[in-house]
């Protein structure tokens, strides 16, 4: 099969690293895949094509309006691939009536200019066959494809038992971790969540060494926010001063793995939106290639479907402290659950997996 | 005729005030016009529509920007309407080869942009309508496409109270060198002669953010110590709504247009608009091209040398220009209404091949 891949390409954000991994899956199952757009040297290792007539079906990956291309190329897409052959995977819920949950939605027109109902008719004007990366969609006319997976072969560092990964973990074979916790991400719409876990674990800070947190939107508020009267993305300096909480900026997505890997917990946070659409996201699955313990603040419900039932020991809920004292204190009996848990996702949700899927929905 | 014009719709620049115009001309007329979207109430005298299946013909008037035609936006509209339903109205004089005016005003930086620009249109329609009798690309068909409004004169039920001898409205977007060069000098030769000059509109007193990444510092010139020696209020920009109003404070208004629109004899808005405020309007045109559009009076209400003395004359002698304004408005209502503009637009839009 020849797929088109129609996406804004970002080393910081979106898609970059699942894009990756298609055209990589899918070359490894015989299949062609390539981004739509002229060749940039800064995605050297993704084809591109403006070939349109070569392909056999073009799949938008939208997060954002400009996840479009601009005319004259949307004209030529739309023009020249029928439109059952194009394939739409909102990625952020667009495609559903206006959603609010706390500070989050699906919509935001003060940021983007287009109103709930632009996104649903813009997509639809697109494709039919639009696609969410849930395990339950709100609206009938979606269909679930979790699109985002997880490469065994990109796990930072494998072990052959849970004993000797508490031992590398714990200092014991392996050096000291730099980091206690480490959490990659925007502060997009997540500092209820991380002022929630920060909170919680303020009572063993002393015990967890750095915590750092990397993507924008950590150190300060951001004037535009302001200005917009966008909530969301507010942050705390004193709380995040108090626990001595440092912010960087974000790394390219493939460093991501490596920063992950700096620390001994890296928690998994979903924006409320998300959480309530129940959408996974590259992260999802990327924090168990790390060299770390994953803290999976996530909905029960999410946790046992992607991770799997012995996963549900990696989720804290309500006694965050506990959790990772009790980690410390048991790294062997935790690193068993990782390991299985990476062997579940290898099993259910590999890209290889994943391509497949796409194949099945795209041909029926 | 069902007509649906798609724009970015600003409250205080663009060509809203003309969408609002076709709207009650149209009606006036028996054809359907709206503007694409959904209803808002600043917008409250515009029609508003998606239903882009009810529609003859959509008219996209595109100006500076394209990013508000954005990839979510467009595919309804593409897939809905056929090409040949589609029309561009340039307003800005965009579609044309790069042109640079005295090393100045320019419509693209390069012929990268152009080319990109020009695409952008090729790929919504073939026909693309210009805002002026004289278009330079045979594919281009003119139009003046802005006209006034006689209903929106403000009577004399309505006469303002003036504050200003001088009002001067517009966005600061490429008009600082005709403003620094030809009005403010004659400003400081009179200047202890005349009452309060305001400048209403954004940037005058400096450029937005952003302006030097995207190369447009030159566009945003000011010169904010020179306004306070001339004592220049500046307001910020009105909407749509309040622009005849504000300009009406004024006992005389100048209109300024930038050197581009000027050397492509592009109308706007504030060519009539103007005239339908209570003032005596002054236009910064060419003697001829101003007798064209507003008839032989029209020559008498041009700025073309002499700025200050002239400007003196008028405000000493405002009955007698007062006459030459109510010559102008019989004019542009007999030659440039909104009516007129309907009827020239359903002619263009049927020779488009689409509806006979």
């Amino acid at each position: 099969m020849n797929l088109l891949l129609v996406a804004k390409l970002d080393r910081y954000a979106r898609a970059i690293n699942t894009i990756t991994q298609y055209v990589r899956a899918g070359k490894d199952l015989g299949h062609n895949v390539s981004v739509f757009g002229e060749w940039r040297s800064e995605f050297s290792w993704l084809p591109h094509s403006l070939e349109i007539g070569a392909f056999d079906f073009a799949v938008f990956v939208i997060y954002e309006t400009d996840d479009f291309p601009e005319l004259p190329h949307l004209a030529r897409l739309l023009d020249d691939i029928p439109r059952e052959r194009r394939v739409i995977v909102d990625c952020c819920g667009r495609y559903n009536d206006t959603v609010q949950v706390e500070h989050d939605s699906n919509h935001f027109q003060k940021l983007d200019g287009h109103h709930g109902w632009e996104w649903i008719e813009g997509l639809r004007a697109v494709s039919d066959n639009i696609l969410q990366p849930t395990l339950r969609p709100l609206r009938g006319d979606v269909r679930p494809f979790r699109f985002h997976g997880y490469d065994p072969t990109a796990v930072a560092r494998s072990y052959s038992s849970a004993g000797e990964a508490a031992s590398a973990w714990s200092g014991a074979t392996n050096g000291v971790k730099p980091c206690g916790v480490a959490y990659l991400g925007s502060n997009w719409q997540r500092w209820t969540q991380m002022r929630r876990f920060l909170e919680a674990i303020e009572p063993i800070r002393d015990k967890l060494g750095t915590i750092r947190l990397a993507g924008w939107g950590w150190d300060q508020r951001p004037d535009w926010a302001s200005e917009l009267g966008v909530s969301g993305v507010d942050v705390d300096t004193t709380l995040l001063g108090r626990l001595r909480v440092e912010t960087t900026p974000g790394v390219t997505f493939d460093n991501a793995i490596s920063f992950m890997s700096q620390a001994h917990f890296s928690p998994i946070f979903h924006r409320p939106l998300f959480n309530y659409l129940c959408f996974v996201t590259n992260r999802t699955f990327e924090t168990f290639c790390a060299d770390t313990i994953p803290l999976l603040i996530l909905p029960d419900q999410l946790i046992e479907s992607i991770y799997g039932p012995e996963a549900r020991l990696l989720a804290p809920h309500e006694d965050l402290a506990w959790k990772l004292d009790d980690i410390m204190r048991h790294p062997e009996m935790y690193w068993d659950v990782v390991l299985k848990t990476r062997r579940h996702l290898a099993q259910h949700h590999s890209y290889r997996k994943r391509f497949q899927e796409l194949v099945t929905i795209l041909e029926s | 005729m069902k007509i649906l014009f798609v724009m970015d719709r600003r409250l205080n620049a663009g060509s809203i005030q003309a969408i609002a115009s076709y709207v009650r001309a149209g009606d006036k007329l028996g054809h359907t016009i709206a503007l694409y979207g959904t209803p808002e109430p600043t917008f409250s005298n515009v029609r508003f529509s998606t239903d882009l299946g009810t529609f003859d013909y959509v008219v996209f008037i595109i100006e500076f920007g394209l990013s508000w035609m954005s990839g979510l936006r467009m595919p309804r509209i593409l897939t809905a309407v056929p090409r040949e339903h589609r029309v561009v109205v340039d307003a800005d004089g965009m579609y044309n080869q790069v042109i640079c005016v005295d090393g100045y005003d320019r419509n693209h930086r390069n012929e990268r942009e152009r080319s990109r620009w020009v695409a952008h249109c090729d790929s919504l329609t073939d026909k693309i309508l210009q805002p002026t009798l004289h278009p330079r690309e045979p594919k281009v068909v003119g139009l003046p496409f802005y006209g006034y409004d006689p209903e929106s004169q403000l009577g004399i039920v309505h006469r303002t109270r003036k504050r200003f001898d001088i009002v001067h409205l517009a966005h600061n977007w490429w008009r600082w060198r005709q403003v620094s060069e030809c009005l403010l000098p004659a400003f400081e030769r009179i200047r202890s002669q005349l009452d309060g000059i305001c400048f209403v509109g954004s940037w005058w007193d400096t450029a937005p953010a952003g302006a030097q990444e995207q190369h447009l510092e030159t566009a945003f010139g000011t010169d904010r110590e020179r306004f306070r020696q001339l004592r220049i209020q500046v307001k910020p920009p009105v909407p749509y709504t309040e622009v005849i109003r504000a300009m009406s404070e004024g006992r005389v208004n100048i209109m300024t247009q930038r050197p581009l629109f000027r050397y492509l004899k592009l109308f706007t808005s504030k060519y009539f608009e103007i005239f339908s405020a209570d003032t005596i309007p002054l236009v910064l045109l060419d003697p001829n091209h101003a007798e064209l559009v507003y008839g032989p009076a029209g020559r008498e209400l041009a700025l073309h040398e002499e700025i200050g003395a002239k400007l003196l004359d008028v405000l000493e002698h405002p009955t007698i220009y007062h006459e030459l304004v109510q010559e102008v408005r019989h004019h542009l209502a007999e030659h440039h209404s909104y009516q007129v503009r309907v009827h020239e637009l359903v002619t263009a839009l049927r020779q488009n091949g689409g509806l006979n």
